[in-house]
């Protein structure tokens, strides 16, 4: 339906252009010096770790493929780690994107109190993790937390014999809890960024939608959801890296627990670099499997983009 | 739909459309139902918070739950305050959070321009390069990174606090895939009237990029914010502590100071909220002036 | 994205190039900040120095801690006015993470002269700590006033690195209030895990709902090793060099089936719900549950809400021992640190009767590592509840190795396999003899893989 022009095919020869050349390194200068020397050579330097065997005291010593040989051989913990977090991104990135898109559509309306609304739902993004995981800890708790609390109120009134779930002690019911306090910290920011989107999508293109007869839903599928392509991509992007990556809220809610069914894998290496003995060379080796995960999905994408992502500047 | 390309014409210049504006108010109801009902869901942890601020430690875990604190404790903020030179964090926090902004908002854009509007050759891999970057946990690359800026000489001074932070892949790929959808002929434009690439990102690019530059101000600035392991890291002296450093400090081995710990984390939330209200007035005036996208 | 190979390899190349290049580049120029270049210098110049030498201190502490730090630092530079101390103090959460990294770059002069460190050993076996055994000899430090088997907790291969500030021993508190209420008659030295099972029974409160409004006993899943270790069992064979893994063994499983089926009663509170209705000393204090186990640190907070409660010593099995835990985080000394002196003068100093450990115990956060300390008013005669101290004696009296390993690899064998997998009878989602029997062959592989017994 939407007309605008295809993404360039152009082959990459063709879209060489010396009189940018110069310029275009001039631009980025800037972000690439800062990001060579804080970014790039520190992932570097965790590449090469991979290869070694340090505790962080005595030197490192090299020992080739053997991180990763035990890693993906005989390493049980690595491998519930590896369920976990995939458990995680698959409920928590689906989510917070519909979630965030339907609260940033309801809050691009001119509705009364809308400024209200957006600072309500943005305010869980701003509070520190740790003050907002003990509080869900709490809320969760089975005899004395304040949810469990209106469950056994209302099994009380109705006389029912309902009664809460043991929601962190009981390894099926902990992941969910983790997931919820998720979304709850972070729809907020999927919300805003999509707002950002929408304030993009130029009048006219609804206009002559409404011309054309098209209904509420078709205005979305033709132009709002086209039209929001590109941040609807970043956000996919983002968020699985970020679900992949999953640490904080399960660090302090549940402390992994129990029995590692929260256990993420960021978590573990972060156990592996600095609460165990400190193997900074196998929690390297982990964090380049996750990487390689990581790049895959997200290479997967970038090759789907091109499907239903709608680049106006003719990109990729 | 038959529509042309969409006019180039920046959504600013539209006309407010008040005619059509309004939503029916059957569904103007149903929808702030569900909004409020929403608000009250993100609201409670937030009050529950609010609620031990000002508890004394014997009423924080009483069952059945009270939400009132019965006294009130507003000596829990005095108290926060005095038990860590909270006012001292506060500037340090501040001018972190400020400066990390600032740096990462003019470059990330400046290379966002690069690789969203400009051809060059390493276009991709660059690009690709600053992407990987982002799959990579911090936890592996926070002793390099130590490393780097011991050797810089920068521990325990500012530029340790700022720097490092102050460069991200995730601002160049958010700023980058808003550009992406800023029609080119805006840029032909301009090059047609004989204006630069400078000229170009910083009178028409970024002027259109309201919406994502405040959002991304808030992003940067909550992350310099609440960022907690590297500050803790790279700094020795107490003079150099931020927010998030001193308030785990109530989380102690063996017990944690729950009214004192979210007292002072009410105390924290108050500037990042503030630079939200801020930044969303961005996102106001392009409501009213595009009028209502996305419906 | 573009998919040109080459280009991205070049690209790739190049990054690792650089990177090799930045990894290979020479040691810093030893840059000092002023507070480890000024002491350097002071060293040099021996007794003519002009200012006091300056040593680094470095502790976790929340800010209640923190001030008592503080205030043993400036005691101790009120009585050595020629030693300054500075203070370095990180959360509780991330202190290990913090010291860990400071070692890891390799430069001395960020490393704290002094350090407070758990567990010893594992830091010992890499040399970054001193080994104090010279400077006992020449000072003449008394050993044989800490708790039996303690000062093992930091030491490897017979030589001392580091001094225990205090002996983690656990007492049962008992709230007084709710006994009377129930009218089950206090907590005795005599009593027995039948005892206590009697005891929980009366005590602990379900509603009809099957909400239970009150446990009898909150106490952390972690602390399992106490029943094991009453009834004659052990986690491993030699905590010390182990070869093999104990916990299948009957009386370990006798006394893990003892805390189960605590939980399964309801009589204790479960480890995750525990930690999440705030912690023992929050449960304790609302009343949520009547009798905690835990260390002499919960006193201060349970004194200063008022509570009417006092102390026991743990109920052991008929025919048991009492088998507290003999470990404690240790005050060690940097091996990379200048002024070796200067550290071992008030690392010895907080180590002694009226010096650091007085005032330590007086603040009410530890039961000292020292016995003359801990039969002293310091700790004994405080006009202030738990009426009983005595029951924190007679545990420290029978303290015993065992509830830790003492090997560098303890920590991840523990966090990783053996906690995990208690944790599953915990949650009551596994039985004793299951559990144990993953757990013992988790254990034993992992042993088999670090050639152990060494």
């Amino acid at each position: 339906m939407t007309t605008t022009a295809p993404p360039s095919q152009t082959p990459w020869w063709q879209r060489y252009r010396p009189d940018q050349q110069w310029e275009a390194y001039l631009f980025l200068l800037p972000s690439f010096a800062g990001f060579l020397v804080f970014v790039a050579i520190p992932v570097g330097a965790a590449l090469l770790l991979s290869f070694y065997d340090w505790n962080l005291l005595s030197p490192p010593e090299f020992v080739g493929l053997k991180n990763y040989t035990q890693l993906l051989a005989g390493d049980q913990v690595f491998r519930k780690v590896m369920g976990n977090t995939l458990y995680f991104t698959a409920l928590i990135v689906p989510l917070q994107l519909a979630f965030g898109l339907l609260l940033a559509l309801a809050l691009n309306q001119p509705i009364r109190g809308v400024e209200f609304y957006r600072l309500i739902y943005f305010m869980p993004v701003v509070t520190t993790i740790v003050a907002a995981a003990l509080v869900f800890q709490w809320f969760f708790n089975r005899d004395f937390g304040i949810l469990s609390a209106w469950i056994w109120e209302l099994g009380t009134l109705t006389g029912l014999p309902i009664q809460p779930p043991d929601w962190l002690n009981d390894s099926a019911w902990a992941k969910p809890a983790v997931v919820i306090l998720t979304l709850w910290k972070n729809t907020g920011f999927t919300m805003v960024i999509y707002l950002a989107g929408l304030q993009n999508i130029p009048r006219e293109l609804y206009d002559a939608a409404e011309v054309d007869g098209a209904n509420r839903w078709q205005r979305f599928r033709y132009v709002t959801f086209p039209m929001v392509s590109p941040t609807t991509f970043f956000l996919l992007v983002i968020q699985m890296i970020g679900a992949f990556q999953l640490f904080s809220e399960a660090f302090v809610m549940t402390r992994g627990g129990p029995a590692q069914a929260t256990l993420t894998i960021v978590y573990y290496i972060y156990q592996v670099a600095f609460d165990f003995s400190s193997r900074m060379g196998k929690a390297s080796a982990i964090a380049w499997v996750l990487f390689v995960f990581i790049f895959l999905f997200t290479f997967i994408q970038t090759r789907l983009q091109r499907r239903w992502v709608h680049y106006e500047a003719g990109g990729e | 739909m038959t529509a042309s390309r969409p006019t180039p014409t920046p959504p600013e210049h539209l006309p407010a459309r008040t005619a059509r504006g309004g939503i029916d108010s059957r569904r103007s109801l149903l929808l702030h139902l569900a909004l409020i009902l929403g608000s009250a869901a993100m609201l409670l942890p937030f009050a529950w918070m609010l609620s031990t601020s000002l508890k004394l430690p014997k009423e924080i875990f009483a069952y059945p739950p009270t939400w009132i604190p019965d006294p009130v404790v507003w000596q829990n903020y005095a108290d926060t305050w005095r038990a860590i030179p909270f006012g001292r964090f506060y500037l340090n926090s501040l001018f972190v959070a400020v400066s990390v902004t600032v740096i990462q908002i003019v470059t990330a854009s400046l290379g966002a321009f690069a690789f969203a509007r400009l051809r060059f050759w390493g276009r991709e891999p660059l690009f690709l390069a600053y992407l990987v970057t982002l799959m990579i946990p911090f936890q592996v690359t926070m002793i390099p990174n130590f490393i780097i800026v011991r050797y810089l000489g920068w521990y325990d001074t500012f530029l340790a606090l700022i720097l490092p932070t102050a460069f991200s892949a995730f601002a160049v790929f958010l700023l980058r895939q808003y550009f992406l959808g800023l029609p080119m002929d805006l840029d032909e434009a301009a090059r047609m009237d004989g204006a630069g690439s400078f000229r170009i990102w910083w009178q028409i690019i970024m002027p259109l990029s309201g919406p994502v530059l405040a959002a991304l101000t808030i992003f940067v600035f909550l992350g310099s914010w609440n960022d907690f392991l590297w500050p803790l890291v790279i700094t020795a002296s107490t003079e150099m502590r931020t927010i998030p450093v001193g308030l785990a400090a109530f989380q102690g081995q063996f017990k944690t100071d729950w009214n004192l710990l979210m007292a002072g984390s009410v105390i924290a939330l108050l500037p990042v909220l503030l630079v939200y209200v801020l930044a969303q007035k961005r996102f106001v005036e392009g409501i009213t002036l595009s009028g209502m996208g996305g419906r | 994205m573009s998919t040109h190979r080459v280009r991205r390899f070049t690209f790739l190349f190049l990054l690792a190039a650089l990177v090799i290049s930045a990894c290979a580049a020479p040691p810093p120029p030893s840059t000092g900040t002023e507070a480890s270049s000024a002491p350097a210098a002071a060293a040099t110049e021996p007794a003519a120095a002009e200012g006091p030498v300056t040593i680094t201190w470095a502790m976790w502490g929340s800010p209640a801690e923190v001030e008592t730090h503080q205030r043993v630092a400036d005691a101790f530079m009120e009585s050595h006015p020629d030693i300054a101390v500075e203070i370095m103090s990180a959360p509780w959460s991330d202190y290990f993470t913090k010291i860990q990294t400071l070692w890891a770059s390799g430069d001395s002069s960020v490393i704290p002269d002094v350090l407070f460190l758990w567990p010893t050993p594992r830091y010992a076996a890499d040399g970054v700590l001193e080994n104090l055994d010279p400077y006992i000899e020449a000072a003449g430090y008394d050993l044989s006033d800490y708790w039996p088997a303690l000062l093992e907790s930091a030491m490897l291969d017979g030589s001392v690195y580091g001094f225990p500030r205090d002996i983690g021993l656990e007492v049962l508190y008992y709230n007084k209030d709710i006994f009377d209420e129930v009218g089950v008659a206090y907590p005795t030295d005599d009593w027995t895990w039948d005892d206590l099972l009697t005891a929980a029974e009366q005590l602990t409160v379900v509603e009809t709902n099957g909400r239970v409004s009150r446990y009898a006993l909150g106490m952390e899943g972690g602390k399992f090793q106490r029943w094991v270790g009453q009834n004659g069992g052990s986690i491993l064979d030699d905590m010390r060099n182990p070869s093999k893994c104990t916990l299948t063994e009957p009386a370990a499983v006798e006394a893990l089936q003892f805390f189960a089926d605590l939980m399964e009663n309801n009589y204790a509170m479960r480890d995750a719900n525990l930690s999440q209705a705030g912690g023992d000393a929050a449960v304790f204090q609302s009343g949520q549950v009547a009798m905690i186990i835990q260390n002499a640190s919960r006193v201060g907070s349970f004194n200063a809400a008022e509570m009417n409660y006092d102390v026991s010593t743990l109920p052991i099995p008929a025919g048991g021992q009492r088998s507290a835990s003999a470990g404690g985080a240790a005050w060690v000394m940097s091996s990379g640190s200048d002024n070796k002196d200067a550290a071992w003068t008030f690392l010895s100093w907080l180590q002694s009767t009226d010096g650091g450990q007085y005032l330590y115990t007086a603040s009410g956060e530890i039961f000292p590592a020292l016995q003359s300390t801990a039969r002293s008013d310091a700790f004994l005669t405080a006009d202030m509840p738990p009426a009983n101290r005595q029951a924190f004696l007679t545990e420290g009296e029978n303290a015993k190795v065992g509830a830790f390993g003492y090997f560098p690899e303890w920590g991840e064998l523990s966090g990783s396999i053996i906690d995990p997998g208690l944790q599953s009878i915990w949650a009551g989602e596994s039985s004793v003899t299951d559990a144990v029997a993953s757990i013992c062959e988790q254990v034993d592989a992992f042993l088999a893989t670090n050639e152990y017994p060494k």
